[in-house]
């Protein structure tokens, strides 16, 4: 749907950039309304207003964030100039906000690139007048069950909406990712086996258990973890594609990921997950015509941004944060297997809670239970900590999950938890933390480093 | 296939766990045991346990480890069909799964009535409910029949997703939970509803009846854990399958977190 710009266009596009201007001089975020004003009052703005040259789509349950970070750290220092929506949102009003600020009054666009992060569940408002020239998708997961349901309606939303003309950088490993838009031309990224895969899913969901084509069950060949690995099918002769971007060997002690291409590549983290993060990012960047070279050399200084990831070494112990998004169950279990597979005696914090639901509603804790919390019940872990509104529900999960009660520590004063923190033994402290609990995840990672510098001390 | 290696290869994972804590729990439990072997199957769970609704049975297999806990996968023959249950379970599914699971019923219609018009107990949460409707009727009206045993039928709209928290009476039950779906059921359930609404919806936004109870088969829309969330209902249940007193897995905890729960739900 490409629509002629017309005078109301026009219209819109000054409002709101005078918005912008408003907002900003009175010193407040202009990411936001101008693109939600211009969508209001004029729903096909999108369509209307012009968009850069190439745009390079992020889309997927998990890791669309970091993988917009890593795509546009890489070109910023391989000189690209470009216009993104990191400081945004990434539904239709978010895109228009930065394609407001990228025009000029005549609509123009400045510059000829741009990188969308992108909603999944919004694609019916975005593709019917953005096409993006590459689509990352990263994976697809059960994610809140309010807003996005399940992977099928997800997957049946893009399917309809992704652009014909759009190319696919797809995740190979994840069968639905794998099997979106099946016209559209597309590459693949994937990790071949790993010595950690096993035969059967350990998780509570695996989303991909009957073929596709013809509802026949699936075989995993091998399973890393929900329904990302490799399958095929009993009954047909429907598989996993076959991958593009193929990493073969990773050494975490050496931190370097090898490709089946030869290329080799530092690893910035050793989580699973941003292992994928890096190679969708390859993969697109490599589309693009990037060299191994100019993307290892940008990408090896990088890392994940604090808000998401840190570690800090107290005394003998380390203090590791980690974002762990609440009500995504998928993210949630990622994290509780990193967690439980990091070498050493761990106490771990839990701050999942929806803090808007815990000051308005009453939170809908039934993501807790399709969440691998079974992951905690774990030798290395010796005490687990959990504080919030919902932190009754959060004693019963954890038994349920087989933990023993007085390795639980439940409390509903989060700033009240680390008095109980017991560090005898403890080599690695970890707080997870939802994405709405940054002052929160601070407050008490002080809170732990003060207790452990006061122990030292005694 | 036997019921020994149906168990085997349906069961969860953590087999070896289970055992041990079983064989613990037998010990402990053994007051309780009821005369005759209570038979569990829970239907499909590799497709219909979305939303944490595959924990229900998991939940009861620690509260009566004792009992006989059968997971049938979609392509086998449902044990119902030949054996005789003390209670079949279903949850929550995709509105693809729907239309499959509705295929591999249909074989069971007339045994499924006569089980329910036998006492036989059912427990369908989430979108299950809409599997006995007399029908599913998609956007552009198009109809998929169900097994046509519930006086009711579902209109779904994809575009449009109703959440809600919900409060009811059951008999003397405060029942509490959560709806998330895409559809709203119509029809007359004032002889067969499960719960009357204190907050939240009933079938409909309209409706004050929630879910269906006919005989011993309850259904109801709200998904979830809503054993764990509801002990006094889960008591109820444990009761009727035979169980005289039963205890719950962590009692004083679920009854705290129902207690929260309830509190802070009636004062929203
Ligand atoms: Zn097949």
């Amino acid at each position: 749907m490409r629509n002629k710009k017309g005078i109301k266009f026009y219209l819109v596009l000054y409002l709101a950039k005078m918005s912008r201007i408003a907002l900003k001089i009175v010193g407040r975020d202009a990411t936001y309304f101008p693109g939600k004003l211009a969508v209001t009052l004029c729903p096909d703005f999108l369509g209307r207003i012009e968009k850069p040259k190439t745009i390079i789509g992020v889309t997927g349950t998990n890791g669309k964030t970091t993988v917009c970070n890593m795509i546009e750290d890489t070109l910023r220092e391989n000189g690209y100039d470009f216009i993104d929506n990191h400081l945004g949102s990434n539904i239709n009003s978010g895109l228009a906000s930065t394609l407001i600020e990228g025009a000029n009054l005549k609509g123009k666009q400045k510059k000829e690139l741009a990188v969308f992060e992108i909603d999944e569940r919004s694609a019916v408002k975005v593709y019917p007048y953005i096409t993006p020239t590459y689509l990352v998708c990263t994976n697809l997961f059960r994610d809140s069950l309010r807003r996005n349901a399940h992977t099928e309606f997800i997957s049946q939303m893009l399917n309809d909406y992704i652009p014909k003309q759009t190319k696919l950088i797809l995740n190979g490993d994840d069968l639905i990712v794998s099997n979106l838009a099946k016209e559209n031309a597309r590459v693949y990224f994937g990790i071949d086996k790993l010595p950690t895969d096993t035969d059967k899913c350990e998780n509570i969901v695996c989303d991909m258990v009957s073929c596709p084509v013809c509802g026949g069950k699936l075989a995993y060949d091998f399973v890393r973890y929900n329904h990302i690995g490799r399958a095929h099918c009993t009954k047909c002769d429907f598989c996993s594609p076959k991958i593009d971007y193929e990493v073969n060997h990773i050494d975490l002690e050496n931190m370097k990921m090898q490709l089946r291409n030869g290329e080799s590549y530092d690893l910035i983290n050793n989580n699973i997950i941003n292992i994928y993060n890096m190679l969708a990012t390859i993969a697109v960047l490599k589309e693009m015509g990037l060299s191994q070279e100019k993307i290892n050399q940008s990408l090896r200084k990088q890392k994940i941004v604090d808000t998401r990831f840190s570690k800090e070494k107290v005394g003998n112990i380390e203090v590791i944060t980690h974002l762990s998004k609440g009500m995504n169950p998928i993210a949630c279990s990622r994290v509780f297997d990193y967690v439980r597979k990091e070498k050493g005696n761990k106490a771990v914090f839990i701050l999942l809670d929806d803090l808007h639901d815990a000051a308005h509603s009453s939170e809908n804790i039934a993501w807790q239970y399709d969440t691998d919390y079974e992951f905690l019940n774990d030798e290395s872990i010796k005490q687990i900590l959990i504080a919030g509104a919902r932190y009754l529900d959060g004693i019963v999960r954890l038994q349920m999950a087989g933990i023993p009660k007085e390795k639980i520590v439940a409390k509903r004063e989060e700033l009240s938890l680390v008095e109980s923190l017991q560090l005898e033994g403890i080599e690695k402290v970890f707080i997870l933390h939802d994405l709405y609990a940054i002052s929160l995840k601070n407050k008490i990672k002080q809170q732990v480093v003060e207790k452990i510098k006061g122990e030292e001390a005694k | 296939m036997s019921l020994e290696t149906k168990m085997k290869s349906t069961l969860d994972l953590n087999l070896e766990d289970f055992c041990e804590w079983k064989n613990q729990e037998k010990q402990e439990n053994t007051f309780h045991k009821p005369e005759k072997e209570i038979i569990i199957e829970s239907l499909f769970p590799e497709y219909c346990g979305y939303f944490g609704d595959g924990q229900n049975m998991k939940y009861l297999q620690k509260c009566i480890p004792e009992a006989t806990f059968i997971n049938t996968p979609l392509e086998d023959i449902p044990y119902f069909a030949e054996h005789d249950v003390d209670l079949l379970y279903m949850g929550t599914m995709t509105e693809h799964t729907q239309e499959r699971v509705i295929q591999k019923l249909l074989a069971y219609q007339e045994r499924i009535k006569q089980m329910i018009e036998k006492g036989v107990h059912f427990l369908l949460t989430g979108n299950s409910i809409e599997i006995f409707s007399q029908y599913i009727e998609k956007e552009k009206g198009e109809k998929i029949p169900g097994l046509g045993i519930f006086p009711i039928y579902a209109k779904r709209d994809m575009m449009h997703r109703h959440n809600s928290l919900f409060v009811g009476k059951y008999e003397d039950i405060q029942i509490v939970g959560f709806r998330s779906q895409f559809t709203f059921a119509y029809g007359e359930n004032a002889h067969c509803y499960f719960a009357k609404v204190e907050k939240g919806i009933g079938l409909n936004p309209q409706s004050t009846l929630e879910g269906i109870k006919m005989n011993n088969c309850i259904a109801t829309y709200l998904l979830g854990p809503i054993c764990i969330l509801n002990p006094d209902f889960t008591r109820k249940l444990l009761q009727e399958l035979g169980i005289e007193k039963p205890t719950l897995a962590f009692e004083e905890d679920v009854e705290k977190a129902y207690k929260q729960r309830l509190k802070e739900f009636e004062n929203l």
